[in-house]
């Protein structure tokens, strides 16, 4: 069929129903097909590899579970997968121990400078991670701003090690780069708390401190659940952080994952533990989305 | 001259080539060349052409994955000659990817330093008594950066990067295959690329114990630079070699570098004919062309990677370089090496 002919349909009414079929049918398969070509596909693509296997740098096309058997039996992987769970979930914890205040004082302010705090927060977000991760290095380093700063207060003779290539290197770094993430869905629970249930709660006799425990705390939980899902899911799939300020110490199941990409070759093992990783992200999302869900549900 | 560097315009420009070939009776040689940037260069490849009045049409590579995939793909008909890495060679010479250099069309050959003129001393290049590639240009990439302040004497062996003197200032390379290699050096073992199970262990606690000597293991020579810049340093296994320590000196550092004495992981780039060449020996006069002292002296200049023909300050005559080969399993030293990382 001629393009010409489908758009002068009108004069012919069936040509006309037939090219609106055709356009309704042509929205419907890009609304479900791309989704499914670009983000059921891989996900499936990588299912299967994850049970194929490399012996002597050869792929091979068979079905087997021995990439997950080793995961589970090999006693190294498994210490640095639960030692990276923790680690993320105290990341997760901290970023919304500092985000909820800062959230809280955001809400107390009005028009212009509300925008203009809220945008500064967000600012971070549009540079390039791996500078990001770059400059708090230098900071963090041994000849670092922080350090220069704590001799030059006098708390610390020496410089200290204690921030950069270990793991508490790693928790700081997380937390700069992803407080921003637990701002928002704070911010947005907090702004939702209709104004009239708090003066609901000053008219029957609250203090402040009673009305933020007994009113704003719980119905902003919502937020807080959210934001520290976020950090946390993005804090596991992090490999770079961990990479460039974690030392020999601060080796994390990211980065197992991705050295099976490179020299090792070995896409079915660093795709069964991409499953595994996917596993715990999405038992958090589901938690999380729980927890989240029922609290709107109370309220 | 023709020039092209991309893949896809490379076969269109073959074919546009050919086409044109066909029509003229009267035609030029033309020599097919494959090659790493800066092993071509422009002002070479024209007086090349004015000597010898053939078209050079040179295409680039970025990858070894990508020399490969055009050899395989074309089954060695597309070009005459390229350039390969001295590890890599081997796969092409077991494909029957390569055609033997006949050495009395290359007469700057013998003019080489002692240590390359002959190429039967020069690992993996000759293969059942035939010569299957040409030395051009290598770099140690595995030499001993120490900054002068902090380390004193000057250290001669990489088995300082284990003194407990260096606790926490020790900078290693995240590559578990060349970490591998070069402990098997220190350590003594014969051949570092082929390793006896037995070996490996013993490999593995040492690498282990090194480990609380290292700050950190730096990806790349930016990252290596910048850790040095903010962190006490004193010692760094440079997988850069020379180009690393110009990088580091311009960024201020007081540094020496040693190629230490049990020897320095090292790579070696060759010439090899391909085994669809057709013009094999206009292929042979570019090699001895390039071999020229005038030529290799260049492309030291240009790139900071040692020639064949005149010494430079890559290594001195007497360093001991151990040009890098296949190692046995790589996914093993890859294992291995994650499990050492993993390690409390």
């Amino acid at each position: 069929m001629q393009g010409g002919s489908g758009l002068s349909g009108r004069r012919e009414g069936a040509d006309g129903r037939r090219w609106r079929a055709l356009q309704q049918a042509l929205i419907v398969a890009t609304v479900y097909g791309l989704p499914v070509i670009f983000v059921l596909v891989p996900l499936l693509t990588f299912l299967v590899y994850s049970f194929f296997w490399v012996e002597g740098g050869a792929m091979h096309y068979s079905l087997s579970l021995q990439n997950y058997l080793r995961f589970f039996a090999g006693e190294a992987f498994f210490r640095v997968f639960w030692q990276t769970i923790l680690l993320c979930l105290g990341v997760a914890a901290m970023a919304t121990l500092v985000a909820y205040p800062v959230a809280y004082f955001l809400t107390g302010i009005k028009g212009r400078m509300k925008s203009t705090l809220v945008m500064l927060i967000l600012v971070p977000l549009l540079m390039s991670y791996i500078i990001k991760i770059y400059a708090l290095r230098s900071i963090l380093g041994a000849n670092g701003l922080l350090n220069q700063l704590l001799m030059g207060l006098g708390l610390i003779d020496t410089p200290s090690s204690f921030f950069v290539f270990n793991l508490n290197a790693v928790m700081l770094t997380q937390l700069a780069l992803l407080i921003p993430f637990a701002v928002l869905p704070i911010l947005l629970s907090l702004e939702r708390i209709p104004r009239n249930l708090l003066e609901a709660s000053t008219d029957l006799g609250a203090g402040g401190g009673q009305t933020f425990l007994w009113v704003i705390l719980p119905m902003s939980l919502p937020g807080v659940v959210a934001a520290a899902t976020f950090v946390f899911v993005l804090a596991i799939g992090d490999f770079l952080t961990p990479q460039m300020v974690g030392g020999q110490a601060g080796f994390t199941f990211g980065r197992i994952v991705y050295s099976q990409f490179g020299i090792a070759f070995n896409w079915p093992f660093g795709a069964a533990l991409s499953v595994i990783l996917m596993g715990v992200i999405v038992i958090a999302i589901v938690v999380g989305a729980r927890y989240g869900s029922s609290r709107r549900g109370t309220a | 001259m023709i020039r092209i560097n991309n893949r896809f315009l490379s076969v269109l420009g073959a074919a546009a080539v050919s086409a044109l070939l066909a029509a003229p009776p009267a035609q030029a040689k033309e020599l097919r060349i494959m090659s790493w940037q800066g092993y071509a260069d422009d002002d070479w490849v024209k007086e090349f052409e004015e000597k010898t009045g053939a078209d050079v049409e040179v295409v680039f590579i970025a990858s070894d994955d990508e020399i490969w995939a055009k050899m395989m793909g074309s089954e060695g008909k597309d070009f005459d000659i390229f350039a390969v890495n001295s590890a890599q060679l081997q796969r092409y010479i077991d494909a029957g990817l390569t055609t033997p250099i006949d050495l009395a069309a290359i007469p700057n050959q013998q003019a080489t330093l002692p240590r390359f003129s002959n190429l039967t001393k020069v690992q993996g290049i000759t293969r059942d008594g035939k010569v299957h590639a040409i030395p051009f240009a290598f770099d140690a990439s595995g030499g001993l950066i120490y900054d002068k302040d902090k380390v004193q004497p000057t250290p001669t062996s990489m088995s300082i990067l284990w003194d407990p003197k260096y606790q926490g200032k020790v900078l290693a390379y995240d590559n578990g295959e060349y970490n591998f290699s070069f402990t098997a050096l220190v350590m003594g073992f014969p051949d570092p690329f082929n390793l006896s199970p037995e070996q490996y262990e013993q490999i593995k606690a040492k690498l282990i114990a090194l480990k609380s000597n290292v700050l950190t293991f730096y990806t790349n020579m930016d990252d290596g630079t910048q850790i040095y810049q903010n962190n006490d340093v004193a010692l760094i296994w440079a997988n850069f070699g020379r180009l690393q320590v110009k990088a580091m000196e311009a960024a201020g550092a007081n540094i020496g570098y040693i190629i230490p004495s049990e020897g320095a992981l090292a790579w070696l780039d060759t010439w090899a004919l391909t085994s669809g060449v057709k013009e094999k020996e206009l292929a042979e006069q570019w090699i001895n062309f390039l071999l020229d002292k005038k030529i290799s002296a260049q492309m030291s200049e240009r790139t900071g990677y040692g020639n064949t023909v005149t010494e430079t300050d890559v290594a001195n005559p007497d360093d001991k370089l151990i040009y890098v080969e296949p190692v046995e399993n790589p996914t093993l030293r890859s294992d291995l090496w994650n499990e050492i990382k993993a390690a409390p």
